[in-house]
């Protein structure tokens, strides 16, 4: 079709920045592909989107991974009647060969239209646009090559993770591994849909987050230590000696006052035990800070976009985990068992676990899945959002505790 | 909650989404007194058997594959 017959995608043309339509015409060889430009100029001329999803679409044995797409207007628009999405499981940390980037092209021109918007937000290889007919042949041929479906629907969704110690300094954890670890030992939580609503577990090897795991997972894995911030005093010099502003830039902006810096001998120290291990000062200085070496993990939970309650950021539940290899994360994999446990009986349809949380309190939460509370868990600063005591739990049967609790009463009420 | 052995549960949630158009995993475990967990089992081998099949309207469900 004549790009003419386009006048509002047109417009998405002009401008220096990179163009959809620009790169969506160079498939419109493809009938489909064509068609779907049509449909776009259409949903523009109507103001309305012309989509619709849902239904059953899937591969044998699978509940999620292909989420079915339709058009409202399949008479006008016969080639994009069906054009389902279908999701690929990421490799951990989104390590492709090119070699392997053309094989799942190959397979999509052969299957599908040949377009993709590689990566979603889970992070699954996105690739748009085919029909029913086309789904399980496409998976066996994904299947022949080493691909697997990711996760949609009321399941786990594919877990992802951050470039981890392949490719940074900072990473406190294998977020590799162990992205790869709970994609194997949760398969059939991944494929298979039980739960209440959707479930994302995103892991980032330091504090910097670069998968955005506090604000867009379910439970968040980040990676951390708790020993001391290695200081080369050397190094230090060295940025003092090129003018560097530590005083200004790295210890006026610590946000637990934790750093010091003495100009006259050039010398920076960190008052480890208050700092919050935020990574800014490392970020700054890194050929003179790095992170300590004893690693493990910060685990959240409940992070969240807006839906049945408003965007929340993960809430931290357990401080410090040493994460192990050695025991295959056990301790983690039973985490998250008793958090799915505790989900799955209480959660309504549709509810996520934050929400949930948010719902029936933290206490419930901390009590079912077994895990102590601690002052790291407060919700933000200047604020306990949950009493540590249970009725039961308290004895005030002398009268002299009875005095005492009144004598305190009277003095929360001045 | 009754203990059932693997075939007996078979034969529940089969009954039971027999009589349903579709269902969550919970409702079922919940509509035939089994453990969720074990129900979850026996629903993905059922669906690894192409016997049951998933649907997603808003959330997921699982129904004989097929029945309308």
């Amino acid at each position: 079709m004549s790009e003419k017959k386009r006048p509002l995608l047109e417009e998405l043309k002009k401008g220096p920045w990179p163009s959809f339509v620009k790169e969506m015409e160079k498939s419109a060889h493809n009938s489909k592909t064509a068609e779907l430009l049509d449909l776009l100029e259409r949903s523009y001329e109507d103001k309305t989107g012309h989509w619709k999803h849902g239904g059953i679409v899937g591969v044998t044995g699978y509940g999620g991974g292909v989420i079915g797409r339709y058009t409202d207007l399949p008479e006008e628009f016969p080639e994009v009647r069906e054009f389902h999405t279908m999701r690929v499981n990421q490799p951990s940390g989104w390590y492709y060969t090119s070699d392997a980037l053309r094989t799942l092209c190959d397979i999509w021109e052969k299957h599908g239209s040949g377009l993709t918007n590689m990566h979603g937000a889970t992070g699954d290889a996105i690739l748009l646009g085919t029909t029913t007919e086309h789904l399980q042949p496409c998976f066996n041929d994904l299947s022949e090559a080493g691909f697997d479906l990711g996760g949609s629907g009321s399941n786990m969704r594919t877990p992802s993770c951050c470039a981890g110690p392949a490719r940074c300094q900072n990473a406190c954890i294998d977020t590799l591994d162990l992205c790869h670890n709970l994609t194997n030992t949760f398969q059939d939580y991944l494929h298979r849909p039980s739960f209440p609503y959707k479930f994302k577990i995103k892991i980032s090897g330091c504090a910097n987050d670069c998968v955005a795991s506090i604000a867009r997972a379910d439970l968040s894995i980040i990676g951390t230590w708790r020993d001391a911030i290695r200081i080369d005093q050397e190094a230090v010099k060295e940025y003092a000696a090129q003018g560097y502003d530590i005083q200004g830039l790295v210890v006026d902006k610590c946000p637990s006052q934790a750093c010091t810096y003495n100009a006259e001998i050039q010398e920076f120290t960190v008052d480890n035990p208050n700092c919050v291990r935020c990574m800014h000062c490392i970020n700054k200085m890194p050929k003179a800070l790095r992170i300590g070496k004893e690693t493990g993990a910060t685990i959240l939970i409940g992070g969240k976009a807006t839906i049945v309650q408003s965007a929340f950021l993960s809430w931290v539940i357990v401080p410090f985990m040493k994460l192990e290899k050695e025991d295959d994360y056990a301790e983690l994999k039973d985490l998250i068992e008793r958090i799915w446990e505790w989900w799955d009986e209480n959660g309504k349809v549709r509810e996520r676990v934050g929400e949930l949380i948010y719902r029936k309190g933290m206490r419930e939460f901390l009590k079912a899945v077994g895990l102590p509370p601690v002052p790291q868990m407060v919700k933000h600063p200047r604020a306990n959002p949950y009493f540590f005591w249970w009725p039961d739990e308290i004895i005030s049967s002398a009268s002299g505790d009875a005095e005492a609790e009144a004598a305190a009463g009277a003095e929360v009420e001045k | 909650m009754a203990e059932f052995t693997n075939e007996e549960l078979r034969a529940k949630i089969l009954e039971y989404l027999n009589k349903v158009d579709k269902a969550k995993n919970k409702d079922i475990a919940t509509a035939i007194g089994a453990v969720k967990r074990d129900v979850d089992k026996v629903i993905n081998e059922l669906a690894k058997e192409d016997i049951l099949e998933f649907l997603y309207l808003g959330t997921s469900y699982v129904r004989i594959k097929g029945k309308e």
